[in-house]
């Protein structure tokens, strides 16, 4: 089942010099469950493209169906709306907001979509522990690690089961051991909940645990390949 | 989470800021009801003094009087008219009055006075002249009488400093001289043995006169002396009499402590020819509150006609209405100012808040969170800061003006003495919780109301994608 396809998707920029064309003509497909790492060197426009698939951004030309909607055609509140439903996000850092704990920050958009306790509080236990944070409950943002407010991040994206996640350069701001444990309980999440993971990075280590890798240059993608 | 739970969590994110604040608000509702309440309360007893030592809430004169204080602008003292003004429900009673000019004489000086004709007893009910009457005198005897005894350095300084003023009561003596309170007793016997005055009342048909006491200084005059008045009576008559001085009066206002000479109402209305007629009658009422007094006059008003006159206290004083209407705007200029510097204060603190939440903003809007919870999580912020300062700035303000209602603020010797010269009440007063209370109060929520558009428009027009950047 598609989640995301992409049809000649363009992103020009008018500086008032220049015209910077940061996504060039891409065309992608993702399935339900993939596993996939965007790459290339920085300013290739990975980010963008990741803004223009999570609504945050709007292609200048080309098409992009989320489940088959086209977020070009809803009104800006119908948009927020869609992605709280259907998106989980995960940024570089400062994720996190600080005034509410770990349990709080995972609870937020299922309270944003008016769970009921029973089941929040359920399904928040279970991404703690999926995580390894179920013993850091009620910290604050600024009692946690780099690492540990990455995976409270991670938790948060999956909370409401997304159709997908978004992470640009999740581990950009991590060490070895934080990146490759962030990966594995990622990894893990995808295979236990079926949840596609989309995410950006130009770190070798991260390429290694995808199944599959588009990379782009320029705005153009140059390979897609899928590993298994 | 609900909005209000969140907003109070931000709130304590940056404690100093909304400690800061809220204490800025505080301070602009304390000060500007603590000024208010003395503006007002100030301005009210001027008014009240004004009010019970000569003008009365109403008079009811001829209707020519007014505009041409002459004594042929009189009216008769009917029986008919009084049973009319009293029938209204508010009037308690009438008070007779016969209000003319006359030069008055002492000898080698002499000036132009305010002759006043008044029934003895009735009288008391407004003005009360008896209990005006100078009970103490600090003259020059006095004073070294009295410093002969063990007295305080303070008390020594101060009556040098007040040397020849007197007192119609203990309290006001006390106060003016700064006696303190451990003191009182066992100097008020001093002043008793050496200073005081011995001053009589007088009855109707006396031929008798109570001087105010800045004009009996200034004519040279005591108890016992005779003063002579020269004027023009009804219908061209000359009028002309000699009466002995039985008291001088202290009256609140120094502008007419300076020209009243009491005398007699049947004997004023023979010094002016004029037997049975009044200038005035000033009506005595039951309830001397705004509203009532207005609607009394309207009553008034149209119940009795030409030819006579229905005046208010406002239209008789109407110098001193002018003069504290322009002082009250000045006061509101000022306050008005502190409102702005404190507006400013609260714009800053929306605007660091907003500037610096931004890429929080982008994050939460990228997750799901929509823009107007997002605004209300930040009005909420807002009112929290605005109600926390002015509920404590009203707490605060509260006691301090029921303190200062039940004590009003005496100024120091130094400059009563200064502000008396100027003809003024050295006393401030409080005005008791009233409009003020809450008109301020709005107007310090409407800021903190108006200074949380900023934000709410920022979010409204807040790109994700840039936020998110930043
Ligand atoms: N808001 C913008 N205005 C103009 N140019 C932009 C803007 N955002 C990105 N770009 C440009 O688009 C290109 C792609 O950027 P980006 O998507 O951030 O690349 P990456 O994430 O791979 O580093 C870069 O050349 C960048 O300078």
């Amino acid at each position: 089942m598609k989640v995301l396809e992409l049809f000649n998707v363009h992103k020009v920029y008018n500086t008032t010099h220049v015209e910077v064309h940061a996504v060039n003509d891409v065309c992608l497909e993702f399935e339900e469950g993939e596993f996939a790492a965007i790459v290339g060197p920085s300013g290739s426009g990975k980010t963008t493209l990741l803004n223009m698939i999570g609504g945050l951004d709007m292609p200048t030309e080309g098409r992009i169906l989320v489940n088959s909607t086209d977020l070009s055609t809803l009104k800006s509140s119908a948009i927020i709306d869609f992605r709280m439903r259907n998106i989980g996000f995960v940024f570089q850092s400062y994720n996190l907001i600080p005034v509410l704990t770990a349990k709080e920050n995972i609870e937020f958009i299922m309270n944003l979509q008016k769970w009921p306790r029973k089941k929040r509080d359920k399904r928040t236990m279970e991404l703690l522990k999926a995580v390894g944070l179920e013993d850091r409950v009620d910290s604050r943002p600024a009692q946690l690690s780099g690492g540990q407010q990455q995976r409270v991040a991670v938790a948060r994206a999956l909370a409401s089961k997304p159709r997908f996640v978004l992470a640009d350069e999740p581990t950009a701001n991590l060490d070895t051991k934080s990146t490759e444990n962030l990966l594995d309980i990622m990894e893990k999440l995808n295979r236990e909940e079926n949840i596609t993971f989309i995410f950006s990075t130009h770190d070798a280590r991260v390429v290694k645990k995808a199944r599959r890798v588009i990379t782009l240059e320029d705005g153009k993608v140059v390979s897609d390949e899928i590993r298994e | 989470m609900k909005n209000y739970k969140m907003a109070w969590r931000n709130l304590w994110r940056n404690k100093r800021r909304t400690v800061i604040t809220a204490s800025s608000v505080f301070f602009a509702v304390f000060f500007a009801l603590v000024m208010r309440s003395l503006q007002l309360g100030t301005y009210d007893s001027m008014y009240k003094n004004i009010i019970e030592s000569y003008s009365g809430y109403i008079q009811v004169q001829d209707e020519d009087f007014w505009e041409n204080k002459i004594v042929d602008n009189v009216f008769k003292n009917s029986e008919e008219l009084r049973e009319k003004i009293t029938a209204d429900r508010n009037v308690e009673d009438v008070i007779p009055r016969f209000e003319s000019f006359a030069l008055a004489s002492s000898g080698s000086r002499s000036k132009g006075v305010m002759v006043m004709g008044i029934d003895p007893e009735k009288e008391k009910l407004l003005s009360d002249v008896e209990d005006k009457l100078v009970k103490y005198r600090l003259t020059d005897e006095a004073i070294s009488a009295i410093k002969s005894e063990e007295i305080p350095a303070y008390l020594e300084k101060n009556m040098d400093l007040f040397h020849g003023n007197s007192y119609s009561s203990d309290g006001r003596l006390q106060i003016e001289l700064g006696i303190k309170e451990n003191d009182e007793e066992y100097l008020m016997p001093l002043f008793e043995k050496y200073a005081s005055v011995k001053n009589g009342y007088f009855s109707m048909g006396d031929n008798a006169a109570l001087v105010g006491d800045r004009l009996a200084r200034y004519l040279g005059l005591e108890r016992g002396d005779t003063i002579i008045l020269v004027g023009q009576a009804y219908h061209g008559h000359t009028a002309a009499g000699k009466y002995v001085i039985k008291g001088i009066v202290k009256i609140p206002n120094p502008d007419i402590e300076n020209k009243i000479v009491y005398l007699p109402v049947d004997v004023c209305q023979t010094l002016y020819y004029a037997d049975g007629m009044l200038t005035s009658m000033v009506v005595h009422l039951m309830d001397d509150d705004d509203d009532a007094i207005n609607n009394t006059l309207k009553r008034l008003d149209s119940n009795i006609e030409s030819p006579y006159r229905i005046l208010g206290w406002k239209e008789m004083n109407e110098t001193l209405v002018q003069q504290l209407d322009a002082d009250n705007k000045s006061g509101i200029i000022m306050i008005g100012i502190l409102y702005l510097v404190i507006a400013f204060g609260v714009f800053g603190t929306v605007l660091m808040m907003t500037a610096e939440r931004r890429r929080e903003f982008g994050v939460l809007i990228a997750i799901g969170m929509q823009k107007t919870k997002m605004a209300g999580v930040m009005v909420y912020e807002m009112l929290y800061i605005g109600l926390l300062g002015i509920l404590a700035g009203v707490a605060i303000a509260l006691p301090s003006i029921i303190y200062g209602y039940h004590h009003p603020i005496h100024f120091p010797s130094k400059f009563a003495k200064i502000w008396e010269e100027y003809g003024f009440e050295p006393v401030m007063a409080f005005q008791w919780i009233d409009k003020y209370f809450l008109s301020q109060s709005l107007v310090v929520a409407i800021i903190v109301l108006v200074a949380v558009i900023y934000p709410v428009v920022k979010i409204r027009n807040l790109k994700e994608v840039n936020a998110i950047k930043a």
